[in-house]
């Protein structure tokens, strides 16, 4: 008993030392795809043809609000994410956007990929950087569900599918 | 004889000089480092900036994030935002001299301009705590506006400049911890700088820096780059960089416009001048690295890799 009450005090010790502070949380991913880097950079850039490669997009809506663009996703989980266009970049390959609203365990959740030359002509390597943070920023003690762990995971499953569904749907054309 | 002793005295000034040429680039060599948190790894990078590479990666607590540099006293001041504590750094032999415990998330730190004190944004409960840097510990602590993030020391007015920002103000102290005045600027507040007669914040939500007059108390907002993190000011110029455009806005002063943008690495945090080497050097916490330029023409001359998510949120620069 004295054990377990001891691994319990170290457990909730440890949690509340990992769970306190400001801190974004990053996940950066790369996978290496056989097609050419022109082929990979012209389906990454287009900011509209997600459904086409990520397995967790059902369908897609665009909506232009003055200068931005949206997109509009519904999810094959059931409900929507909503997500700002920022920029693209042709020399660096690069292509960046926002999540504006969705029921998401994670805020402030900025992406961008950026597409490199693999090995040979035959191959790209195309990188996903996402930045986020956990949706309680109080003071703890943290509510479940609401820590960097939940984000943290929730972020990742996200950019891995991602990437997975872009070398499928590359390779597979 | 008389020209003997010519020859003597040209030789003993030779040597003299020589010496001398040699003290003053050993002296630039140990005091042109920039010390990195990179908070995704737990460990601060020691650039050496006369080389331009890394010459050490120091273990310090848990995801640091915010430093003060103390030049007069060689000392380093880290914020550990995971493990609730200071690691300080001897600068003269980049190790870990204490760790002095807070019981609370520091954020950002400063330090007064005779380097006593060292002042830290307690970000949960809303104080600035103060360290005496001769006990090494916190002999004081006063409460202030919600969030408090960046904080900067005004030399001219002897003032303690807070930025608070979940509630959108930066907060204006006297040296005897009073309250002497509360300003709005944009949203989300997040770094502050100070320097002559005014101060300013980088605004992260609405894309802007406030410009504050700390004679008449006007303000005024700039527009820049996206989600703009930390400012710095360079003669006419202010210098910010912007997370998410991945670029530093360049502001003219005299006109109180952006003039231009220049590139930097992956989501660009923070920034630092040396002022006699004229580099320039921002930190990139999304390509965990660093990029130095040349502060009179902003030319890339070189990005260093540095830890996990290179942020250093402060004075990150001994010189």
């Amino acid at each position: 008993m004295r054990k377990f009450i001891f691994a319990l005090l170290t457990l909730l010790f440890s949690m509340s030392i990992f769970a306190h502070g400001p801190t974004p949380q990053k996940v950066q991913e790369s996978i290496t795809v056989n097609v050419s880097v022109e082929k990979a950079w012209a389906l990454v850039k287009d900011f509209s043809s997600i459904d086409k490669w990520h397995p967790a997009v059902k369908d897609i809506k665009i909506e232009k609000r003055g200068e931005d663009t949206y997109r509009i996703l519904s999810l094959e989980s059931g409900g929507t994410l909503e997500e700002k266009f920022r920029s693209t970049d042709d020399d660096l390959k690069k292509i960046k956007w926002e999540i504006t609203k969705g029921k998401v365990p994670f805020t402030d959740f900025n992406a961008y990929i950026i597409v490199s030359k693999g090995a040979n002509a035959n191959e790209s390597i195309i990188q996903w950087t996402a930045r986020f943070y956990r949706t309680y920023k109080l003071n703890p003690p943290i509510p479940e569900g609401q820590d960097d762990a939940t984000a943290k995971a929730a972020g990742q499953v996200i950019v891995d599918n991602g990437l997975a569904g872009l070398k499928k749907t590359l390779e597979s054309k | 004889m008389i020209n003997q002793n010519k020859k003597f005295i040209l030789i003993i000034l030779t040597s003299i000089l020589l010496s001398l040429i040699y003290l003053y680039s050993n002296y630039y060599k140990v005091n042109s480092k920039a010390y990195i948190t990179n908070q995704g790894d737990n460990t601060v990078s020691v650039v050496d900036l006369i080389n331009l590479e890394v010459i050490k990666t120091i273990k310090v607590g848990i995801a640091p994030l915010g430093i003060t540099i103390l030049n007069k006293k060689n000392l380093g001041f880290i914020g550990n935002v995971g493990t609730d504590d200071i690691s300080v750094i001897d600068t003269r032999t980049d190790q870990i001299i204490k760790t002095i415990k807070l019981n609370t998330a520091p954020l950002s730190l400063t330090s007064s301009p005779d380097e006593s004190k060292v002042y830290i944004t307690d970000w949960f409960k809303n104080n600035v705590l103060v360290i005496s840097v001769e006990e090494m510990k916190v002999i004081d602590s006063f409460k202030v506006g919600k969030t408090p993030s960046g904080i900067a020391f005004n030399k001219k007015y002897n003032y303690l400049i807070v930025t608070n920002r979940d509630s959108n103000s930066v907060e204006v102290y006297n040296k005897n911890t009073k309250l002497i005045k509360k300003l709005a600027t944009g949203n989300h507040p997040f770094g502050v700088y100070t320097k002559g007669k005014y101060a300013y914040t980088a605004n992260v939500y609405d894309d802007t820096v406030t410009v504050i007059n700390l004679e008449d108390w006007s303000t005024k907002d700039i527009k820049v780059g996206a989600h703009p993190y930390n400012i710095l000011t360079h003669q006419n110029l202010a210098l910010v960089t912007n997370a998410v455009d991945d670029s530093l806005s360049i502001i003219d002063l005299k006109i109180g416009k952006e003039i231009k943008k220049i590139n930097t690495g992956e989501t660009p945090e923070n920034l630092d001048i040396h002022q006699k080497l004229n580099l320039l050097i921002v930190t990139n916490w999304g390509s965990d690295s660093i990029s130095i330029y040349d502060l009179e023409n902003l030319k890339l001359i070189k990005e260093i890799k540095t830890g996990a998510q290179s942020r250093s949120f402060g004075n990150f620069i001994l010189q």
